[in-house]
């Protein structure tokens, strides 16, 4: 009885001990992000920087929408990010209803076809992609990635939905379609609303994915006027050298809503299906 | 009668086909051309702008003489074994110590979830800041605690920036391990166990014989989807040490995007993203495969 006590205890304290070490490292790095945005700069630049900010100061975060072109920025990917999940929601709810319900020839190698396509990375693509959409024009356009996102969005989404639409009885269906109901019909009214749970989970890592997407973004857009925040990040490095105050408020800025709604939506996935991930 | 209901099956199909055609332009228009034309311009002397001309096999024999092709690519292999098998230890111990029960468990769970949730760029860009070798956090701590006299460079010592990145890939990584094999452990059934303790199993026996079999299916599936990501990844190269300095820490990804448009090299830099498409393929065929298995 006493042994299998002291096992127990032992088992507790090294759960809990691997656990805390794993929150720390978790956490320190969202940590200094944090601090040294608010940090005053004759804190930061110090040879050893300590690990408690005494001079706190909001100038970072006012510079950054009062001198940079940040705020645009952030309207920019607002947009992009925003026009891109309505689109791809559209396209992939229609393409997902079919290749689920429908029964038409092809239909598996197109489900392959997506799986593929979700899968093929960036890296490969990105000069072939880089390549054609300038010969259609579109250089140093932030619209060039609407053309571009829905490359990987889609493909996402669709697998996704998939398995939702795939999930929903038939039976619910196939009464609507005997009382004359049309397929348009029955997709509407019946498989969106049911399925709209997880819709609005896709919808917001579709969301997040276009939000966070950074090499595309880059190379497409190179003013300011065009760049996303991921980008117009980046691009405060080459202005100054000492900025670290305004690239880490900029960070923070880009990166709190899209984590927090993330969470949110994860947490949602695991407390109904555990299917899921993103990029 | 009948003829009404064959109608409906070709209503069917004609419907089905519609409502695929913005996939079919998606995936074979704006990815599948550009991808073969890329093949093809692989193949060229080609530059942004200009009409570019057949040269053979020119651009692929430059590469097999180019030392710093074949440094990024084992750079990558490095990067990408290194990274799966951190990712896939931790990501493994931590499912299954937050599949226990305990006080807590949905906090824990929640705060390890977030370096997946952050953006990658962010990410990259933070650990840049705390690697610094003057102003960096991490070489404060390191000579505070006395482990370093002078700090390490992380961002210089050219033994060393594989390894800077290869961390911040890892961090950012486990949670996704995490998170695919927790679902694998919760829909395990207890009563295996329970026998297995009955029949005298410890928990080490347990773990072997009975969870690692059956979460085989989606130890794998998890692993071949992030050798995939991990592969290719790059913007955690590019924005922590820019796959420099000299050459270092390239990988592939970093050095297409270097080809193309610091040395505005374009065919060349599409020969380096075409010759790992081989590689790429058997990966996703497998994981194709794997995932019809699975599901």
């Amino acid at each position: 009885m006493v042994m299998k006590t002291r096992k127990k205890v032992m088992r507790n304290v090294l759960t809990y001990g691997i656990l805390i070490i794993a929150v720390i490292v978790t956490i320190f790095p969202i940590y200094w992000m944090l601090k040294s945005s608010v940090t005053v700069d004759s804190e930061m630049y110090v040879a050893r920087p300590s690990l408690f900010s005494t001079g706190f100061t909001w100038d970072n975060y006012k510079e950054l929408f009062t001198q940079t072109h940040f705020s645009k920025a952030l309207i920019n990917s607002l947009e992009i990010a925003g026009i891109t999940t309505v689109c791809c929601l559209i396209i992939s709810i229609f393409g997902s209803y079919a290749m689920t319900r429908v029964k038409f020839p092809g239909r598996r190698f197109f489900k392959t076809s997506i799986l593929f396509s979700y899968l093929i990375p960036t890296a490969v693509l990105f000069i072939p992609m880089y390549v054609f959409v300038s010969s259609l024009g579109f250089y140093d356009n932030k619209f060039a990635l609407l053309i571009i996102y829905p490359t990987s969005v889609v493909p996402y989404c669709c697998y996704m939905l998939m398995n939702y639409f795939k999930a929903i009885p038939y039976a619910l269906e196939e009464a609507a379609l005997i009382d004359g109901c049309t397929r348009m019909q029955s997709l509407l009214h019946i498989i969106v609303p049911i399925a709209l749970p997880g819709i609005a989970v896709v919808a917001t890592f579709a969301f997040t994915m276009s939000w966070n997407e950074y090499l595309y973004a880059m190379i497409m857009t190179t003013s300011t006027e065009q760049q996303t925040a991921v980008v117009a990040i980046s691009s405060f490095k080459y202005a100054d050298s000492a900025i670290w105050g305004r690239i880490m408020s900029a960070s923070v800025i880009t990166s709190l809503p899209v984590t927090i709604i993330y969470i949110i939506a994860q947490s949602l996935l695991i407390s109904g299906k555990s299917e899921g991930s993103v990029k | 009668m009948a003829k009404r209901k064959m109608s409906q099956t070709r209503r069917d199909r004609r419907f089905g086909f519609v409502l695929i055609i913005p996939i079919i332009i998606v995936i074979f228009g704006v990815m599948g051309y550009p991808f073969l034309r890329a093949v093809y311009l692989s193949f060229t002397d080609k530059v942004v702008g200009s009409q570019e001309s057949f040269a053979g096999l020119k651009n692929y024999k430059a590469l097999i003489a180019d030392p710093i092709y074949w440094k990024s690519l084992k750079n990558t292999m490095v990067y990408t074994v290194g990274c799966i098998g951190a990712k896939f230890l931790l990501g493994l111990l931590l499912a299954v110590i937050l599949n226990q029960s305990f006080k807590g468990k949905g906090f824990f769970r929640t705060v390890l979830l977030i370096p997946w949730a952050i953006p990658g760029m962010v990410v990259a860009t933070t650990w840049r800041w705390m690697y610094d070798s003057t102003y960096g956090i991490i070489n404060s701590l390191l000579i505070s605690a006395g482990i370093s006299k002078v700090g390490i460079f992380w961002l210089s010592d050219t033994n060393l920036t594989l390894l800077s990145t290869m961390i911040v890939n890892v961090w950012r990584g486990v949670p996704f391990f995490m998170f695919s094999i927790l679902g694998a452990l919760q829909t395990l059934d207890k009563q295996q166990y329970e026998a297995a303790y009955v029949d005298g199993a410890g928990s080490l026996r347990q773990f072997w014989y009975i969870t690692l079999p059956s979460i085989a299916g989606v130890l794998g599936i998890t692993t071949l989807l992030s050798t995939i990501w991990t592969f290719n990844d790059f913007e955690n190269v590019y924005l922590i040490t820019g796959g420099g300095p000299l050459y270092s820490s390239s990988t592939i990804a970093t050095y297409t995007y270097d080809m193309a448009f610091i040395q505005n090299n374009f065919a060349g830099a599409l020969s380096v993203a075409v010759s790992v498409v081989p590689i790429l393929l058997i990966l996703i065929i497998l994981y194709t495969k794997h995932n019809r298995e699975e599901t």
